[in-house]
């Protein structure tokens, strides 16, 4: 290559810049590298080899990069219905996700029977989870005037119905909106073609009115905010002895949540991501990202925990009631 | 990037139609790829597929133009590189880290593979061997496409503490390859 022979003369000044600190040009110039604005062509010999890299590294798609498609179109279908979905029970089939499932309804069970002020609010049983799941839409709740400890326990269960669901991706997603778990999720959002947006709402890490929902809520365990403290109290202790932590009674319920204490450290993830940008607290000093004119954060984008407040109001309150 | 039709193709992947989100898909898909074969090597292919699971579920309530989406995907697919590492971290056969893998003389070398084939995973390969915290930044510059404050808010670091993260990176970088082709040119 005979680059290499006309960038020899210019190694040793090259290096001598390399290893002190560079003029404000050198870094005019990285910062064009770094934003793809600077063509090959015009780089300077000595960053030649650092333009191509960069190069290598965003050429056009290759195909095996696209080979996922039809998975991703797979996942999109099963959790976005927009058509009815065709049903056929393969319950035996898949016994797995449907023990996921089955966790993740008794979760549902369990957050319904601890919160027995919304249940009695709705003059309903704990169990039975379709009729109470129909009157706590997330965005019309409140304004009914339901318990909205309602809506927050229907928040943290459908959170474990969808991630048992995420958990399960793979074969046969068909056949996954038939497991009773999955149809007692579709009778919450209202209907199947529902259930795509309000997965969404409460995987996003909040329903639309936790803001001023928060005070009212009760329950352990059941809101959002309280969610985000069982996590961050998981992820200070993360590195540790996480392992063991799953078996403390405090995170069991999280654990339940999550899907299994495997799964706790990606759920936690997405909770506190979410309830970052989506609580109330959060709006006193929104991150002041370079593009203003974004309107609103996108659901899990949040700063990373400890990045603000979220959710910590709450967060000590999750064994207050039970 | 889309561009125009992003706000269209947006509102119909949110309204179940699988052929606009398949267009999102392969927007983002070999860039979201790229980055995590930064982040998390080993498992790349399996954090992006989970990626877009998560968006997938928040897709309904996202709202933002085609920049915010892209640093939400971003977002995401950090999340999952650093559960996975921190889950790597605690298996009982510890993978090599990468700072020591790159002082092993390899038999495909990626500086050589960079040097002369330009390929795109030696590319990725040697970002990888930065430091975890320039390989991050400088992989959501680049590959991420994204702007300084857009990392800054991913990465939970100031604009300022990030530019000097990713010259950082690349001035390691510069040094590595200048060094290896002076080799190649002395070998020659």
């Amino acid at each position: 290559m005979s680059d290499d022979d006309a960038l020899g003369p210019d190694m040793h000044p090259l290096l001598g810049f390399l290893e002190s600190t560079p003029p404000a040009a050198g870094q005019d110039l990285l910062e064009r590298l770094l934003d793809g604005r600077l063509d090959p062509a015009d780089a300077p010999s000595s960053y030649g080899e650092l333009t191509r890299l960069l190069a290598a590294a965003t050429a056009p798609a290759t195909p095996e990069e696209l080979t996922g498609e039809q998975a991703a179109l797979a996942e999109f279908r099963a959790l976005m219905p927009a058509r009815p979905p065709t049903l056929v029970p393969r319950r035996a089939a898949m016994p797995s996700k449907l023990l996921t499932a089955k966790a993740a309804l008794a979760a549902l069970v369990a957050v319904l029977s601890i919160g027995g002020v919304a249940a009695a609010a709705t003059g309903l049983l704990p169990g039975q989870v379709r009729p109470v799941a129909e009157q706590a839409p997330p965005t019309t709740a409140a304004a009914r005037g339901l318990g909205k400890a309602a809506v927050a326990d229907l928040d943290n269960a459908t959170q474990g119905l969808c991630r048992a669901w995420q958990a399960g991706k793979g074969s046969d997603n068909g056949s996954r909106a038939d497991a009773s778990a999955f149809q007692a999720l579709t009778a919450a959002a209202g209907g199947p073609e529902k259930v795509a947006g309000y997965c969404a709402d409460v995987t996003a890490g909040s329903v639309g009115d936790h803001g001023q929902g928060q005070a009212s809520a009760v329950g352990p365990d059941a809101t959002a905010a309280a969610r985000a403290g069982l996590c961050r109290a998981w992820q200070a202790g993360g590195g540790t002895d996480n392992g063991s932590q799953a078996d403390a009674s405090a995170f069991q319920a999280l654990a339940t949540a999550a899907g299994g204490a495997d799964n706790i450290a990606g759920y936690c993830a997405d909770v506190t991501a979410g309830s970052v940008g989506d609580h109330g607290q959060g709006q006193t000093s929104p991150p002041s990202g370079s593009r203003p004119s974004t309107p609103v954060s996108p659901p899990s984008s949040g700063p990373p925990p400890g990045a603000g407040p979220g959710g910590h109001g709450q967060g000590g309150s999750p064994t207050t009631t039970g | 990037m889309l561009g125009p039709s992003f706000p269209e193709l947006l509102a119909a992947a949110q309204g179940g139609d699988e052929q606009a989100f398949a267009v999102l898909w392969r927007d983002l898909q070999p860039a979201l790829l790229r980055y995590l074969r930064v982040a998390a090597p080993e498992a790349a292919e399996d954090l992006a597929a989970d990626t877009w699971v998560s968006v997938i579920c928040g897709l309904g309530r996202f709202r933002g133009d085609e920049r915010a989406f892209r640093a939400w995907v971003f977002t995401v697919a950090r999340h999952r590189a650093i559960d996975w590492r921190r889950q790597a971290a605690r298996r009982p056969t510890n993978l090599v880290p990468g700072e020591q893998l790159a002082e092993r003389p390899a038999p495909d070398d990626p500086v050589a593979q960079v040097l002369e084939a330009q390929s795109t995973q030696a590319a990725l390969a040697l970002l990888a061997e930065l430091p975890p915290d320039q390989a991050e930044v400088v992989a959501l510059r680049v590959l991420g496409g994204l702007e300084v404050g857009e990392v800054a808010r991913i990465v939970g670091k100031r604009p300022g503490a990030v530019r000097v993260l990713a010259h950082r990176g690349l001035r390691r970088l510069a040094k590595r390859l200048e060094a290896a082709g002076l080799a190649r040119g002395v070998t020659r």
